[in-house]
């Protein structure tokens, strides 16, 4: 900070999009404070499956970013900040049926349009993966995808020194005055020429107006097997249906089969709008194991050994929320990613730096993040009046 | 009172009516039951199953031994020699 | 939707005297436990044609007649794997489903601390208390060469037993020094001298060694046999043996047991407060007549108290200051390659690999500390203690999180068999006591 005690940047929210911003300010040359109520990753970063997917990601927009953004993160990996926490791996997703064959022919064409990034390997019947369940229809395998554990890459983001430190610090209150903004952390205060409120779950703590939602997923994680036998992400093509739907739409959660380094799978994940992380059942343990068994039937023969739910900060209309905060001149918003944000941190990081600077958005992207500005929910509310 | 035969790998072990798998097997003289998916040793510790170090594979399937009676005909193999999934 | 039946879990004194008491009051009742028969820990039966070691043999002979007489019923190699926020609890095993009780009631007993040390993961050794069930079960005492170490009464207890059986042990090692503190002793009550008393006379008829104020350093394993390293802080020696008994204290088994706000929980004996045998019978019956008022009348059961608990509780304080030691200390200056974490194989180094105060999501998703499948049971107190500047003093009951289900691993065949619970009738009679 400034000889008057004033940072350039002070990021508020250490998970994988805030640590990515401090990150990337930190590497601009500016000064920089990372707050947090708690510590790093303690919500939806440091319970997600970790899977650094384009796949997944609904077409438009956040599919673009998120491939931008993959690139990007390859690029951390090669010595960079990333360098320990990315491992690049195929992913398969499967399907059963005619609509999700559909879904996966809207993938395959989603993937094409977006570039090489992410490629079809190989496109076939349950024989194409040996281990997958014979009562699987199609499966696809993709190359380009990688795995990162959400707190391995903020460990990774925090190894820069010249990021100060501040939690657990609940942020109290948030007020601009001319050219400063003063975060409240109880009885402490910082002082900041800008912000970054990457806040997820906590983001209507400040922002009450903002529809973002506390969306719980249940994961559930096996022992260990052999490492390696599953060599990526089984994705079910229920899933992709899933992310572009409301969560009540269908009535099963579909899985998502993740292997872990350790041998151990971790089988996700439920989207239920409570937000409530303490509500993990054997209902859903069960219902998501037996559709689990069907792609891959190994894992019968395991033990479930943890069990646990996150929280995702969810977006009204399913897009995460970056760009200037109403009501404010130097509040950069980027939040709402629904999971989304271990993919997306590191473009997402990069550029709210960026802005925070003074700098327009890499040209390539300006449309995409204009998408993601938190003025279209203002621009409703006008409309609506 | 006699109750069968469980099978370590090959070797037949016998076992009394009741008995558990990990009694059975420490009484022939097997105190190691191998090696985990980690490479630690796997033996009896808590006798109770809390500690599940006497893991073993058990017709295919990851068991405490102290915690499995045994039944006649049981298979039973080191834990990382029954963690195949293809 | 609730069914009628009220789920006790742990067929020990306080599952058992519980199940009577509320059997007795008209209600159903199922009681599971994981072993083959009734009897827990303290009051574990023989194999079929075995002799028994009768422990208070007639205080469990009264409660199991009383019980049997009562239309209670036992779902044995049943294993609980936790209750759910909406009161669902997870049976597998013999008795394999998901079950919506009007109540739980929860006797886990109590589990074994035993301090890190070189060596303690070598097969060979065990707990204290692994060996002393397994004496239970098979009427025999463990074959070969049997060193006990650590530190508690259970030592002595297991000594003589296995003396009376025929192979006393080659030296107990007790890192307190319990007949050093004779005015805090003769203020035990009569049955702890008594029991005490019979153990000693039986150890030094046999000249059995005891070797106080002196610690088991660390193991090694010299082919099939098990060298301990034995200190009492000036001089160190070796002792030769085929296998290794640790016990440094119980505690309570609450592990992945969590508070479940849509059901009436009761946690009765060991699991509540490690207070021994006699408690756990009291406190059984006592929270059984609880919980069936609380169940007739709408209110919460409140958990026992009595003045034979208080008593037992001062019984366990004194007890807990004559074998006061400083032995906790040695996990400061143990080598750094001495595992801490017996299931992922961490080490003292990946501990200190944290920094100096590592936060419990550190201790966790860093170091996978409490990560593997005993839930932290055996890591968790010596991680508290090992970043702790005095590992002497007393550390959080659960230093690696909060407990959450399962509180035993769940085999996924097993919760697929597991029918959700409709509110119907108990499914088949498969496991019922014979």
């Amino acid at each position: 900070m400034n000889a008057e005690g004033i940072y350039d940047a002070v990021v508020i929210g250490a998970g994988v999009v805030g640590a990515s911003s401090a990150w990337h300010l930190a590497q601009a040359g500016l000064s920089v404070a990372l707050v947090d109520a708690e510590g790093p990753a303690a919500a939806a970063s440091g319970a997600s499956d970790g899977a650094v997917s384009v796949a997944s990601k609904k077409p438009g927009p956040l599919a673009r970013l998120a491939t931008a953004s993959l690139l990007y993160t390859r690029d951390l990996a090669q010595g960079g900040p990333l360098s320990s926490a990315y491992h690049p791996r195929p992913s398969y997703i499967f399907g059963t049926g005619s609509a999700e064959s559909a879904a996966i022919d809207a993938l395959i064409a989603k993937l094409a349009q977006l570039g090489t990034a992410v490629r079809l390997r190989a496109d076939g019947d349950a024989t194409l993966l040996p281990g997958v369940g014979t009562g699987i229809d199609r499966v696809v395998a993709l190359e380009g995808e990688g795995h990162m554990p959400g707190y391995a890459a903020v460990q990774g983001y925090l190894r820069e020194p010249r990021i100060d430190r501040f939690w657990p610090a609940p942020v109290t209150a948030l007020e601009e005055s001319g050219s400063e903004v003063r975060i409240v952390l109880g009885t402490q205060t910082l002082r900041a020429k800008r912000v970054i409120a990457a806040l997820g779950t906590a983001t209507p703590r400040l922002f009450p107006t903002l529809p973002v939602l506390p969306r719980a997923g249940q994961l559930f994680v096996t022992d260990r097997g052999l490492a390696g036998q599953l060599p990526g992400a089984l994705t079910s093509a229920a899933y992709l249906l899933a992310k572009t739907t409301a969560p009540s739409v269908l009535p099963k959660p579909p899985v998502v089969i993740d292997p872990l380094a350790t041998g151990q799978y971790l089988i996700g994940s439920t989207r239920e709008d409570h937000g409530d992380p303490t509500r993990v059942d054997f209902e859903t343990l069960r219902e998501l194991m037996l559709r689990a068994v069907e792609a891959w039937p190994a894992l019968r023969a395991r033990r479930v050994i943890r069990a646990f739910a996150g929280v995702r900060a969810a977006v009204s209309d399913g897009l995460p929320i970056v760009g200037s905060a109403p009501g404010y001149e130097r509040v950069l918003l980027a939040t709402g990613f629904e999971g989304d944000g271990i993919c997306l941190s590191a473009v997402i990081g990069r550029e709210a730096a960026r802005m925070t600077a003074g700098l327009s958005p890499d040209a390539a992207l300006a449309a995409d993040f204009a998408a993601l500005s938190p003025a279209r929910f203002a621009q409703v509310q006008e409309g609506a009046a | 009172m006699s109750g069968g035969t469980i099978f370590w790998g090959s070797r037949a072990v016998p076992f009394l009516t009741g008995e558990s798998v990990a009694s059975a097997l420490g009484r022939a003289g097997v105190r190691s039951f191998g090696l985990g998916p980690t490479g630690t040793a796997r033996a009896v510790f808590c006798g109770i199953g809390q500690c599940q170090n006497c893991l073993v594979s058990i017709e295919g399937r990851s068991a405490e031994a102290c915690l499995t009676i045994c039944r006649d005909g049981l298979h039973v193999l080191p834990e990382a020699e029954g963690l195949s999934d293809v | 939707m609730f069914n009628p039946e009220i789920l006790i879990v742990g067929a020990g004194l306080a599952g058992v005297a519980a199940a009577t008491e509320l059997a007795r009051a008209g209600h159903p009742v199922l009681i599971v436990d994981r072993a083959a028969r009734a009897g827990g820990a303290i009051h574990r039966q023989p194999l079929p044609g075995q002799a028994g070691v009768a422990t208070a043999a007639a205080r469990w002979n009264r409660l199991i007649a009383e019980a049997e007489a009562l239309p209670i019923r036992w779902a044995f190699e049943t294993r609980f794997n936790g209750v759910d926020h909406q009161g669902t609890a997870l049976l597998t095993g013999a008795e394999n489903r998901m079950l919506r009780p009007k109540a739980l009631i929860l006797t886990t007993g109590a589990r074994e601390a035993v301090r890190p040390r070189p060596g303690w993961t070598l097969p060979g050794v065990t707990t204290a208390g692994a060996a002393q069930i397994q004496l239970k079960t098979m009427g025999a005492a463990p074959q070969g060469r049997v060193v006990l170490a650590g530190s508690g009464p259970l030592l002595i207890a297991l000594g003589a037993q296995m003396t009376r059986l025929k192979n006393p042990p080659v030296a107990i090692v007790e890192a307190g020094r319990p007949f050093a503190h004779p005015l805090t002793s003769l203020r035990l009550p009569l049955g702890y001298l008594r029991e005490a008393a019979g153990y000693m006379a039986t150890l030094l008829a046999a000249r059995v060694p005891i070797l106080t104020g002196t610690r088991l350093a660390a193991i090694r394993a010299e082919g099939e046999t098990l060298v301990s390293t034995l200190t009492d802080g000036n001089t160190s020696r070796e002792i030769v043996a085929d296998m290794v008994c640790l016990h440094d204290g119980i505690r309570r088994n609450d592990i992945g047991l969590t508070d479940c706000p849509a059901l009436s929980v009761l946690r009765l004996g060991d699991c509540a407060e490690a207070l021994g045998a006699r408690a756990a019978l009291e406190a059984g019956r006592a929270g059984g007549r609880a919980m069936a008022q609380a169940l007739a009348t709408g209110t919460t059961p409140t958990a026992p108290n009595s003045p034979l608990l208080d008593r037992e509780r001062a019984a366990q304080a004194r007890l807990a200051r004559i074998y006061a030691h400083d032995d906790f200390a040695a996990l400061h200056s143990l080598p750094s390659d001495t595992v801490i974490c017996r299931c992922e194989g961490r080490t003292l180094d990946d501990l200190r690999a944290l920094g100096p105060a590592p936060r419990t999501r550190e201790l966790r998703l860093l170091g996978r500390f409490g990560m593997g499948p005993c839930q932290g049971r055996f890591c968790g107190e010596w991680v508290a203690r090992a970043i702790s500047d005095t590992p002497q003093a007393p550390v959080p009951a659960h230093p690696l999180g909060e407990p959450r289900w399962p509180a035993a691993p769940i085999a996924v065949a097993d919760l697929h068999a597991a029918a959700p619970d409709t509110g119907a009738a108990p499914p088949h009679p498969h496991g019922v006591h014979e």
